[in-house]
């Protein structure tokens, strides 16, 4: 996991980051502490047009039909300089209440997508949940996939497919967990929810540490 | 003195040799020839180079050229190559023309033989009873040891093939009777086993019939047998003596009807199989079986440079479907990959506790962008 503000590996149990200090509490006093109610697709850069909003939204009802868990949601915006996407996302999945979303479909099962029109970026934001079933090199992909559509400004048709490839991923996820056994299920939840840092190898204290084994 | 002695000396011996009158023989004479025969009279006249005058005249010992005869006072029959005087005796190489000079004449046909027509004991030698000799031959119109020779190459043919060759030798003017049907004959002495007999006429190879087996004959399309039949007549007509024209004759057949064997055999329902695992182009042949085999079993005998042009042509036909078929499979693939087709049921995740993170009740700020400006080359940040 890495921190929304400065991109730099978090603890799972860290209240806040370890390089910026960054917290929920830090985002609440940058984009306030209130409930906001989104839609779920918010267009508040107003690029989509009603036809193209319609048929995303009966895309996404088939989504949520496939998956009962999950919560499809997406905010266009022109963002202004200085707001950092991530940040947005992070602050958003915590403090927005998505219209119409069932009791079953909490904001941590929530695969939300922000479009900003002012620097013509694209970012998924995740939930505790989803995270745990997508991984970055899939939400990667997915954005990959709909470029072509971002290219020729066909928002809706972007976001769309970056769904359904999402959906894809869940899916495949789907099938390799129902093979697994309850034990196996419980060992999975508890290696995402384990105490490590996503902190690359440092050869040298390896070194040092073998060499002090030997010594002993 | 020395001079005058050895002029004198000369004088004389020179007139000793004019006085002595010697009778010296006078060659040009035609007087002194008359007592005197060439070869001393144990050749024939008809075989002299100057004869021929001296026939006329009887002067000569013509009692000793006369045609020879058998002990019994029959001709004897001389089946080599002969000539004739106009005069009517017979004769080895040259003969003198009119005039007494020495002509080639060109070979002229043999006599013709009075040879009896195949009927009573004749014919009961003949067709009585079934051949105990590969070689029928009771007239004895071949030399003896041609006749030998062919016995013994009929009898190791027989020892080696499927089929047996009995050849029949006839004269040239002797005709099989109306009433004997070779077919049948054939059929009464020959039907246990694969026998050609070959019925030859003295040195008329065309008129050679050759009688197969019946199951034999409707194996095969005629045009086979022709074919077999045209091949031993052009050996046959190689040479001009019969000994040696039954033999050629023989020879070829036996050759063919290894081949014919081999075509039956082909022809089978089993011998696709046998075409198939054995190789015939490593057997020896005649020049005349291969075509022979060629046009009626083509299958069976392919040059190996076109079965393996037509085996590598197949491989690389099967190499190019097998990639025509991955690629085809493995563009649908693509196809179906590509497609955001979510069907099915709901799918339901187990639900577990999650462990919060940076004070986020719903999410821990996991986030992955990029960007979609044209422009914009730096598109994935995290």
């Amino acid at each position: 996991m890495k921190c929304p503000k400065c991109m730099r590996p978090v603890d799972h149990e860290a209240e806040s980051c370890y390089s910026c200090g960054y917290s929920e509490k830090e985002s609440a006093k940058k984009f306030g502490s209130n409930q906001v109610v989104l839609s779920r697709v918010h267009d508040a850069a107003h690029c989509l047009r009603k036809q193209e909003k319609d048929v995303l939204n009966s895309a996404i009802d088939q989504l949520e039909l496939k998956f009962p868990q999950m919560l499809f949601c997406a905010y266009l915006g022109t963002l202004p300089e200085g707001l950092n996407m991530s940040e947005l996302g992070f602050w958003l999945l915590n403090h927005g209440q998505v219209k119409g979303a069932e009791y079953a479909r909490p904001n941590e099962n929530a695969i939300l997508v922000i479009l900003d029109m002012n620097t013509k970026q694209v970012g998924i934001s995740l939930g505790y949940f989803a995270e745990s079933l997508i991984t970055e090199e899939d939400s990667y992909r997915a954005l990959m996939k709909a470029r072509p559509n971002l290219l020729n400004g066909e928002y809706g048709e972007a976001i769309e497919t970056i769904f359904r490839r999402l959906c894809k991923v869940l899916e495949k996820k789907g099938k390799k967990m129902r093979k697994l056994s309850h034990e196996e299920l419980q060992a999975q939840s508890k290696a995402l929810n384990e105490n490590t840092l996503d902190l690359p190898e440092h050869f040298a204290p390896m070194l040092g540490r073998k060499r002090r084994l030997r010594a002993v | 003195m020395r001079p005058l002695f050895t002029a004198f000396s000369l004088t004389l011996l020179t007139a000793g040799g004019f006085a002595a009158d010697i009778d010296m023989p006078e060659w040009g004479s035609s007087s002194d020839s008359e007592g005197y025969a060439l070869g001393g009279g144990l050749w024939p006249a008809g075989l002299l180079p100057d004869g021929a005058p001296e026939a006329e005249e009887g002067e000569a010992t013509t009692a000793v050229a006369e045609t020879p005869t058998n002990p019994d006072g029959s001709p004897l029959t001389f089946y080599g190559p002969l000539t004739t005087t106009d005069a009517g005796s017979t004769a080895v190489g040259n003969n003198t023309g009119d005039a007494g000079e020495i002509v080639d004449q060109p070979a002229q046909a043999p006599p013709v033989e009075a040879l009896p027509p195949i009927e009573g004991e004749l014919r009961n030698v003949y067709f009585g009873y079934p051949p105990v000799d590969y070689l029928i031959d009771p007239q004895r119109l071949l030399t003896e040891q041609k006749s030998n020779d062919i016995k013994r190459f009929l009898e190791f043919h027989s020892d080696e093939s499927d089929f047996k060759i009995y050849v029949m030798v006839i004269g040239e003017t002797q005709a099989i009777p109306d009433d004997i049907d070779l077919q049948k004959i054939h059929k009464e002495w020959f039907s246990d086993q694969n026998t050609v007999l070959m019925v030859y006429h003295r040195e008329h190879p065309d008129l050679t019939e050759f009688v197969y087996n019946e199951n034999v004959r409707s194996a095969l399309p005629k045009s086979v047998f022709d074919r077999i039949r045209q091949n031993c007549l052009r050996e046959g007509a190689a040479t001009d003596l019969a000994p040696d024209q039954v033999e050629k004759m023989a020879i070829e057949l036996s050759i063919q009807l290894y081949w014919l064997w081999r075509l039956m055999a082909a022809e089978g329902a089993e011998a696709k199989a046998i075409s198939e695992a054995e190789s015939v182009y490593d057997l020896p042949a005649s020049a005349d079986a291969p075509e022979l085999l060629r046009e009626y079993a083509p299958s069976i005998f392919l040059e190996e440079s076109s079965r393996r042009a037509i085996s590598i042509l197949i491989t690389i036909a099967v190499i190019l479907a097998c990639l025509v078929l991955v690629a085809f499979v493995g563009w649908i693939v693509i196809w179906l990959r590509g497609l955001d087709r979510i069907g099915g049921g709901p799918l339901i995740f187990p639900s577990f506790e999650p462990v919060t993170r940076l004070g986020g009740e719903f999410s821990g700020g996991g986030f992955v962008s990029m960007s979609f400006d044209i422009n914009d080359t730096s598109s994935h940040s995290s």
